[in-house]
């Protein structure tokens, strides 16, 4: 079996050793990590920042109504539990990275989130508002919007709030609303997340605003077909309509260009229709020229994991991609600034040296569809047993170069990069388009990144991803990479609960490895009850 | 001066004092403890709402 | 009812994937190629000497190396399939042409190719994934036309120098309209208070239009058409009629199970059904036999993977005017456990049966093989009979 170079830190980290120490029984946390006084006053800066960030949203009057309103905004009073999930045993530089990128995620959604109650017909009703404001799908790319200005024609990603980050913050965050779609008769084996989108939707508790609303076949059949119990209700209750943006599945075939190409220009005439708003390619190769800047950005962050001492990891990255990558787009500016402050912090990191944990064993892909925004678990993995994530199935996402001049040639291409895009976004670039994408690539990025372990997500309700186990295992046996099943149930906590997630690499690396934990105190953690 | 100085001081006081307070509670979670005790209750109220679940 | 005279004939044909008429036909020098969607335009994959085969996996027992490959969470025909691939069920396929329809039937391929199930010795062998239209527009036509011809037309060409001219897909779809009609005139007489067809008896005629080759079951089928104009019905009328609803049903153990439960399974808007799998294809000289080819397959789709608003309410719609038309009392909303898309249009469509249409709806979801779930659905079919009879007893008629 492949092996790589151990590495050690030649000293210990700053504050205490090991974080078995916050853990308690119940809901929260004893107490927050001692990370010695300069990692841990930063710390705590953050979290008064995070308190401001709330605190700001509160304060308006209607929003303090949505949050009686609806069900999914009492996640949100975890938002600090949740920032301590993804900065378990970090310091310095990976600290830091962390806060910038999830702290700028979490403001970017309470901005989503005042937008939402803004034009929201039960809270805010600004109608003149509402009636710009066009609704897109949470797990879609929001190409299509870049050639409007935002100010102008916002993009409500309202599942945003109302699903996917609230789960963030609460793995319990989504539970009743799967109870009430299989109440409906939904069965309980698709995938939870648009099971749960679904749910929200027959449960009334979607945010109603906007002129209209594209949506989109994104990850997989049950996201394509949760899209028509949604749609139902925002055309024939709430007389919203809706577009329905085809992504084709086999996209790295080049005679599905077009059709995806022609879906994109349908999608954009849709909205100029329904908000009276031309499309404007000044705005769109503005927004092109800050896609190729993340573009570069992510790639120089994938280099620097190259290394011995990879940087910025985790949920957090993954996470900040995602954001940056689908729900902007290339759409606001801030993310630049954000993406440089992120590298420059990882090159420093990177020359120091720094690490975070005191071994590095494993070098690791994270693979599969993860549920690694609900559990602490890759900061956990590198803290507990020195396995270094270096990154995951969800980053990996284009790393072509969009035009961004505007020439009259580039205007067609414009069309086929937004196509390529919206047909690669994040998770159904791999999980479709055949098992090239999927598992040809895996072992690519196995080798580029030198990983001798992949951590297999998964998902059991994922059939794109469980159809292809077999032939995981027996390539990853041929090229003697250690593959590492971990079974979950993505934001359904009471299929498998966090420590049975953590049992499985617990037991694979104690029998299949023979190895023992850096820090056994963190083995078992009783958090299973916790947000 | 001794105006100043007094001002200065329990500026410097009053911030203190806000750090040792707004620090006890981030370090101890407590923050985090306060909300475990009220998300019963908002649980209940969501609980309470009427909704019209319609497919 | 007299037993139809080739009932056993056409039953036989559907004990094995593999059947004699598949044997026959690669005997006279015919291309088997292999399919496993209905989203596939069948008639493209029988021109000139190339024939087409739905595959199916009948008595399918143990499927424990499938699940290995693609664990126990995915549908049961993919992993049926597989594991019959994998046995060599399907060694009879020159090729395999699989659109990325649902994902786990496109698995289910991947994982026969990788594992190279079939093509042994045959040099010319190839698998074509194609992608298919998602909504029902002029750009999906298009794309359909690109892909048929990249992904039927030019490998058929290209391994076996199959004809793939218009005149060609012509000669394929007169055939295939020749097969639709006799289908559809046998399904008429379900229409009937008293049927001359049973619906099992239907649905083995139907099935075996999709796993034999086309040619060579056109006869039998024509001559059963004209044995059932003359044949006596039973003078008792069903309990309650019932249209079958769902995804695919290539097991006539189900449509069985649901007869001998007292219900009379008068039309199948189902996966390897009648509806809308055997509509006749009507070709004008306007333009290319491709185009149109397509652009029929597009509209005519009923699958849920069809995901615009207009097709979304056209399938409910589609099984409301079925059962006004065979003169449904009930409709039956079967899904196969584990698939994605047939959950949420089950739920979908049986809510919209109940609230919007008022008409009295069951949903179920099943095995693949009915036999390793019969007692259940048996005690639910039979629940709704009763229910339908109650309802009839209190609106006045008869039950």
């Amino acid at each position: 079996m492949k092996t790589v170079e151990k590495i050690v830190c030649p000293t210990p980290k700053a504050g205490e050793q090991s974080c078995s120490g916050i853990y308690g029984k119940g809901k929260v946390r004893k107490r927050r990590e001692w990370r010695g006084v300069k990692d841990t006053f930063y710390d705590y800066t953050r979290w008064l920042y995070l308190l401001g960030v709330i605190g700001k949203f509160i304060i308006k009057p209607r929003n303090i109504k949505g949050f009686f309103r609806y069900r999914w905004m009492m996640n949100y009073l975890f938002v600090p539990h949740g920032m301590d999930k993804f900065t378990i045993g970090l310091r310095d530089e990976a600290l830091r990275m962390t806060h910038i990128a999830m702290n700028y995620v979490i403001a970017d959604v309470t901005q989503a989130i005042d937008n939402c109650f803004r034009g929201d017909r039960r809270v805010g009703n600004d109608k003149a508002y509402s009636d710009r404001c066009v609704i897109t799908d949470e797990n879609s790319m929001t190409c299509f919007m870049m050639g409007f200005d935002p100010k102008v024609v916002p993009a409500i990603l309202r599942e945003v709030p109302t699903m996917f980050a609230g789960n963030i913050f609460n793995q319990f965050s989504v539970t009743h609303y799967l109870d009430v779609a299989q109440e409906h008769g939904l069965p309980g084996d698709v995938c939870p997340m648009p099971e749960a989108e679904a749910g929200i939707s027959i449960d009334d508790d979607f945010c109603v605003l906007g002129c209209c609303a594209v949506q989109n076949n994104t990850t997989c059949d049950g996201s394509l077909m949760g899209n028509g119990i949604i749609a139902k209700r925002l055309e024939r209750e709430y007389g919203i309509p809706t577009f329905q943006l085809a992504a084709p599945l086999r996209h790295k075939e080049d005679d599905v260009l077009e059709y995806a190409a022609q879906n994109i220009k349908d999608a954009i005439a849709f909205i100029e229709k329904h908000t009276g708003v031309a499309w404007s390619w000044d705005t769109y190769f503005a927004a092109a020229k800050r896609v190729n800047d993340a573009t570069r950005k992510r790639v120089a962050q994938l280099e620097i994991n190259c290394t011995n001492y990879p940087q910025f990891v985790g949920a957090v990255f993954s996470l900040y991609n995602d954001t940056n990558y689908m729900g902007n787009c290339g759409r606001n500016e801030e993310f630049c600034r954000k993406d440089k402050k992120l590298l420059a912090l990882a090159e420093r990191g990177l020359a120091a040296k720094h690490m975070m944990a005191r071994e590095y064993r494993h070098r690791c892909i994270v693979w599969g569809v993860q549920p690694q925004y609900l559990i602490d678990m890759l900061y956990w993995l590198v803290q507990c047993w020195g396995v270094v994530p270096l990154t995951d199935m969800l980053s990996m996402v284009n790393t072509d170069m969009i035009a961004e001049e505007d020439t009259p040639e580039n205007r067609e291409q414009a069309y086929r990069d937004m196509a390529m895009l919206n047909m690669e976004m994040i998770m159904r670039n791999h999980t479709h388009g055949g098992y090239k994408v999927l598992v040809d690539e895996l072992w690519e990025i196995c080798e580029k990144m030198n990983a001798d372990m992949v951590m297999m997500w998964e998902h059991m309700s994922c059939k794109a991803l469980t159809g292809m186990h077999g032939m995981f295992e027996e390539q990853a046996r041929e090229r003697g990479i250690h593959i590492m099943w971990v079974s979950h149930d993505l934001c359904d906590p009471r299929v498998f609960t966090r420590q049975a997630i953590r049992d499985q690499v617990n037991l694979y690396m104690r029998t299949v490895m023979r190895e023992e934990p850096l820090d056994p105190a963190i083995e078992v953690i009783d958090d299973n009850e916790a947000w | 001066m001794n105006k100043l100085l007094k001002f200065c001081l329990s500026l410097v006081g009053i911030v203190l004092g806000l750090f040792v307070v707004t620090f006890t509670v981030y370090f101890f979670n407590l923050d985090m403890k306060l909300t475990s005790a009220v998300a019963p209750l908002l649980q209940k109220w969501y609980d309470h709402m009427e909704h019209n679940q319609y497919l | 009812m007299r037993d139809l005279k080739y009932l056993t004939y056409f039953e036989n044909l559907l004990q094995e994937a593999n059947n004699d008429l598949i044997t026959q036909a690669k005997a006279e020098g015919g291309i088997a190629v292999a399919y496993t969607c209905e989203n596939v335009p069948e008639p493209l994959l029988n021109l000139g000497r190339a024939f087409s085969i739905r595959l199916h996996a009948p008595h399918t027992g143990s499927i424990d190396i499938a699940t290995y490959y693609m664990t126990n969470l995915l549908c049961e025909p993919s992993r049926a399939l597989l594991e019959r691939a994998v046995e060599g069920g399907f060694n009879f396929a020159d090729c395999v042409i699989t659109p990325d329809g649902c994902t786990m039937m496109n698995r289910a391929v991947e994982n026969m190719e990788l594992l190279h199930t079939m093509g042994e010795g045959n040099p010319n062998f190839f698998h074509e994934y194609m992608e298919i239209a998602f909504k029902d527009t002029e750009a999906d036509v298009k794309l359909s036309v690109l892909q048929c011809t990249n992904h039927i037309l030019k490998p058929l060409h290209e391994h076996y120098g199959i004809d793939i001219s218009d005149k060609s897909i012509r000669e394929a779809v007169a055939e295939h309209n020749r097969m639709c009609r006799a289908i559809r005139a046998i399904g008429e007489f379900r229409k009937d208070e008293h049927p001359r067809i049973t619906g099992y008896e239907f649905h083995v005629l139907c099935l075996a239009t999709y796993v034999c080759p086309t040619a060579l079951v056109i006869d039998k089928l024509e001559e059963t058409l004209e044995e059932l104009k003359t044949r006596e019905p039973d003078e008792k009328a069903a309990r309650a009629r019932v249209l079958v609803v769902g995804s695919e049903v290539d097991d006539s153990g189900l449509i069985k199970l649901i007869e001998e439960a007292g219900a009379y399974v008068c039309c199948d808007r189902f996966c390897f059904g009648s509806f809308p799998g055997r509509n006749e294809i009507v070709l004008s000289d306007e333009e290319d036999a491709l185009t149109q080819v397509c652009r029929h397959y597009i509209h005519a789709c009923q699958c849920p993977r069809m995901m615009n608003m207009e097709k979304v309410y056209g399938r409910k719609q589609y099984v409301i005017d079925l059962a006004k038309e065979y003169r449904a009392d009930g409709v039956i909303y079967e899904q196969v456990k584990f698939c994605d898309p047939w959950a949420y249009e089950r739920m979908l469509g049986s809510t919209m049966m109940r609230d919007d249409y008022n008409m009295p709806v069951l949903s179920v979801d099943r095995p693949y093989t009915i036999d390793s779930s019969a007692g259940q659905m048996r005690t639910r079919v039979q629940a709704f009979v009763e229910s339908i009879e109650i309802k009839k007893i209190q609106k006045g008629g008869q039950a």
